[in-house]
């Protein structure tokens, strides 16, 4: 059994642990929000946090969280209560197919977390892992520009939710 | 040799006609006279005037859209056509993805299908009349039930208005059931629009950007295993012997059997599946295919084309005279590249199949194929296969061959298992169906004033259109045997070979320009590897080869290569104006030290489109720093997604101009994922600036038409910035 905080829930699992945990969390927890692209950590479509930190979780084996809090792409905002990133997605008209933007929201969330106001390069290089085969870059880095000017708004909501 | 030209619209069209039953134009079935019941949700006391619209008792607008959404935004543009006329604001609506049914046809393919850059244009009047046609009864319903005329009443955002009060919509579905709906309410004036050429977000972004939106791989039902499937790494080798010892006692593993295209691996998650099937050891057949390497298909291309046995396509004038006169003549030759699409979302479908019954999750580009396929595979009626559309992880045209379909419904049959057959990246890199690799060799005389008189271009490489119906036919037509399927399949194979030009492989290398004496020339060159259409089709190479040699023919004539252009397209007015426009733009730009610009135009899919790069070159590497796109596509019916169907067209080409090419070595693909298939990130992606031309002419396409000028433009900046003409794809400085 391994356990860990799943979006602030303590779970546990009888998976095999070196299963990544993107599939554990896709169809043990059948979270489907974090995709599948290559399986092999070079597109960013699984992106999750792990303590805060955006990883690939294609290959990230169960046993790398035990212990460990994991957030999701579900645990960052819902549909009736969106997380900045989330909005300024819709505000934007980023998203096109789609099935890359919860790795791209979760990668520009832990960037911001970090950083809160990053330079465009500094955006340029948090995001570089992340591949849209629909083109959005230009929209994606415009939305996370749009939250990073919000900066200490940002800041303030982030604490005030106890999201941080 | 003949002359005939086959579009993938006719071709199309012509395949299901010739299969009966299928109705193309505007007419619509309702619930009651439908032979086929309408596959839509049976809400408690709702109202369904139509194949499209439900309207709820809590006045909910469910809208049901028939075009598959890849990314294109078509769900977005489709709720703006209706809602603009039945009034209803399309980000209030709910919109549901339809099954398969006749009422859905694309009135531009006579078939359930997406693609070819025609959903807005084919359905511009047709959604706005389904609209205007719901709204006319709601409001004669409200007339009769509120005992005031119809001249005294408005609507607004699902609400009727008379005097001081507003009511829901819903207030009169029950009246609204008693009537009989008319087919031509009157169409809104362009001027009176409220939604169409506004800047809406679109109706999909918040479920794309919270994780909720459903793909087909996000589907999960009661007791499914997952698949995977060991491939041969030569296309369509068929296993000699299988040793799956190793695989079978693996944790989770319930089935491991031979399907058509490989070895089927079953488990209880994907992830064993996957690891179960790299244990599987496969003898596989050989083929012909192992004696072709990546240089192969280039050496037998260039010597079809100094054969010049080909067939011929459209040839006016003379060509022959006409090159002896010119005062310059000039010839290239240009390389593309054999490419995959890599869509985000890998194949998949998933299928459960119940007795004679079988239900179909998967988000596909041509839901007509899927009842068919189904039918035949499992071997249960076409009528009890229910489809749910989801959304597609993008398209590009990989979508529209339904393999994986088939796949996953032979290993539903055979485990009795509800399956969900998942392709791995790998598989969709190194399986196809592919983009054609293309050898393009043009020949052009220009006269003393620039103007151009002779063009001569002929194409070698593998054909578009066999293999992406040969993928189709069987599901068309459920009534035919497998062997007349594969009858048919070579016929047509045959036909595009010997006989006819399959328009899609050399589509855009001749129209754009002004030259009465023109020669086209097709060699098919088939090399056995599956194809099919990828992001704009022929245009995704002719373009490139057709930019690049006006570019040049400019420079031999002596002439700036805008005013060139604009001088030799006096027939083609659009396309002339949208090269007017950009050049303008260029006009005014002033570079940084070391940034070229370079300019391309094209046509394609009813749309004109001009691209200025702005390129730099260091230390051997090109760096794309910004794109200006200038387009009329007509009606702009949601600009913001007219550009970034733009930005995506450019990114995606920008992707195949610098990274795109797979290599073969003895018949199998090398690359196999994005470390060695790279894709454009944001730290490469140029800043894009769009402007659209608003022409006021009904709408043409937007989803591909973007992609085709990029590589011209980046190779005719590379040709300022370095001298060097690149001439090959991906670009390459020495």
């Amino acid at each position: 059994m391994i356990s860990f905080e799943l979006n602030g829930q303590s779970v546990q699992t009888a998976s095999d642990p070196s299963t990544p945990l993107l599939w554990v969390v896709r169809d043990s927890f059948k979270l489907k929000g974090s995709k599948f692209g290559c399986g092999s950590g070079l597109c960013g479509a699984c992106t999750m946090h792990i303590d805060g930190v955006a990883v690939k979780t294609c290959i990230t084996p169960l046993a790398a969280v035990t212990g460990k809090s994991v957030t999701t792409i579900e645990g960052l905002g819902t549909p009736n209560d969106l997380h900045p990133l989330q909005a300024a997605w819709h505000e934007h008209a980023v998203p096109q197919c789609g099935y890359c933007q919860s790795g791209q929201i979760m990668a520009a969330a832990a960037l911001l977390d970090a950083n809160p106001q990053p330079s465009g390069d500094e955006i340029d290089a948090a995001m570089a892992g992340n591949i849209c085969r629909c083109g959005c870059y230009p929209r994606i880095k415009r939305a996370i520009e749009s939250v990073s000017e919000q900066g200490l708004a940002y800041d303030a909501m982030m604490q005030t939710e106890g999201r941080a | 040799m003949n002359t005939v030209n086959v579009s993938r619209r006719r071709f199309l069209q012509s395949s299901t006609v010739a299969g009966g039953g299928l109705v193309i134009g505007f007419s619509l079935t309702s619930c009651s006279s439908t032979p086929a019941p309408l596959p839509m949700a049976r809400a408690e006391g709702s109202w369904t005037p139509n194949a499209f619209l439900q309207v709820l008792p809590d006045n909910t607008i469910r809208f049901y859209t028939a075009r598959s959404e890849m990314g294109q935004g078509v769900t977005t543009g489709l709720a703006t056509l209706v809602g603009e006329e039945l009034d209803v604001n399309p980000l209030d609506m709910e919109i549901r993805l339809a099954g398969v049914h006749e009422d859905y046809v694309n009135p531009d393919f006579g078939m359930q299908g997406t693609g070819g850059s025609t959903s807005i244009r084919a359905h511009y009047l047709q959604m706005r009349q389904v609209g205007a046609n719901t709204r006319a009864l709601i409001l004669e319903a409200a007339a009769q039930d509120l005992d005031v005329s119809v001249a005294s009443l408005a609507t607004e955002n699902g609400f009727v208005i008379h005097g001081e009060s507003r009511r829901p919509y819903a207030d009169f579905i029950a009246t609204a059931q008693t009537l009989t709906i008319a087919d031509d309410a009157t169409l809104k004036p362009a001027a009176q629009f409220k939604y169409i050429g506004q800047e809406t977000r679109r109706v999909d972004a918040i479920a794309k950007a919270t994780g909720t939106a459903q793909f087909g791989i996000d589907v999960d039902v009661p007791g499914m295993h997952y698949a995977v499937v060991v491939r041969p790494p030569v296309a369509r080798a068929k296993a000699l012997s299988v040793n799956a010892a190793g695989a079978k006692g693996m944790p989770g593993v319930t089935d491991i059997f031979e399907v058509g295209t490989g070895v089927a691996v079953v488990a209880e998650s994907f992830w064993q599946a996957k690891q179960a099937a790299a244990k599987v050891d496969v003898q596989w057949e050989s083929l012909p295919l192992e004696a072709v390497n990546t240089g192969t298909l280039r050496r037998d291309y260039t010597a079809a084309l100094d054969n010049g046995d080909g067939v011929e396509g459209p040839n006016e004038g003379d060509i022959e005279a006409a090159m002896q006169s010119a005062t310059t003549t000039h010839e290239a030759e240009y390389w593309a590249p054999l490419l995959a699409h890599a869509p985000m979302e890998p194949m998949n479908a998933v299928v459960r199949i119940d007795g004679d019954e079988a239900d179909v999750w998967t988000g596909i580009q041509f839901p007509s194929a899927v009842p068919g396929l189904v039918s035949r595979v499992a071997d249960i009626p076409a009528e009890n296969v229910r489809f749910h559309q989801t959304y597609l992880g993008g398209g590009f045209g990989r979508r529209g061959t339904p393999s994986h379909l088939v796949e996953a419904t032979e290993i539903a049959k055979v485990t009795g298992k509800p399956i969900q057959l998942v392709w791995t990246r790998e598989d969709d890199i190194q399986q196809g169906p592919f983009r054609p690799a293309s050898l393009m060799r043009i020949k052009a005389g220009v006269d003393g004033d620039g103007t151009l008189t002779a063009w001569d271009a002929a194409r070698a490489g593998a054909d578009i259109s066999p293999d992406t119906f040969r993928g189709l036919l069987p599901a068309l037509y459920p009534w035919m045997g497998d062997g007349f399927v594969e009858g048919v399949a070579n016929l047509s194979e045959w036909y595009f070979e010997k006989f006819a030009t399959d328009e899609a492989s050399t589509e855009g290398l001749f129209e754009d320009y002004d030259h009465p004496n023109t020669r086209v020339t097709h060699m098919t060159v088939d090399h056995e590897l599956p194809m099919t259409f990828w992001r704009s089709v022929g245009h995704s190479y002719t373009a490139f080869a057709k930019e690049s040699m006006i570019d040049e023919l400019a420079e031999a004539a002596g002439m700036d290569a805008v005013a060139f252009r604009l001088q030799n397209t006096q027939n083609s007015p659009r396309l002339n104006n949208v090269i007017r426009v950009a050049g303008e733009q260029m006009a005014k730009m002033s570079p940084p030290e070391g940034h070229y610009l370079g300019f391309a135009a094209h046509h394609s899919f009813h749309t004109d489109v001009a691209e200025i790069a702005e390129v730099s070159v260091e230390g051997g590497k090109i760096r794309v720093h910004k794109v200006t796109c200038v387009l009329d596509c007509g009606q702009a019916v949601n600009p913001d997604i007219v550009r970034a169907q733009m930005e995506g067209g450019v990114i995606y080409g920008l992707t195949a101009a610098l990274y795109g090419g797979l290599n073969l070595e003895k018949g199998a693909i090398k690359e196999s994922n994005f470390h060695d298939y790279p894709m454009l990130r944001m730290d490469e992606s140029p800043v894009i600036e769009v402007v659209i031309i608003d022409s006021g002419t009904a709408p043409t396409g937007v989803g591909e038409p973007g992609l085709p000028p990029i590589a011209p433009a980046v190779a005719n900046a590379v040709y300022k910035a370095t001298g060097q003409r690149l001439r090959s794809l991906p670009l390459q400085v020495a």
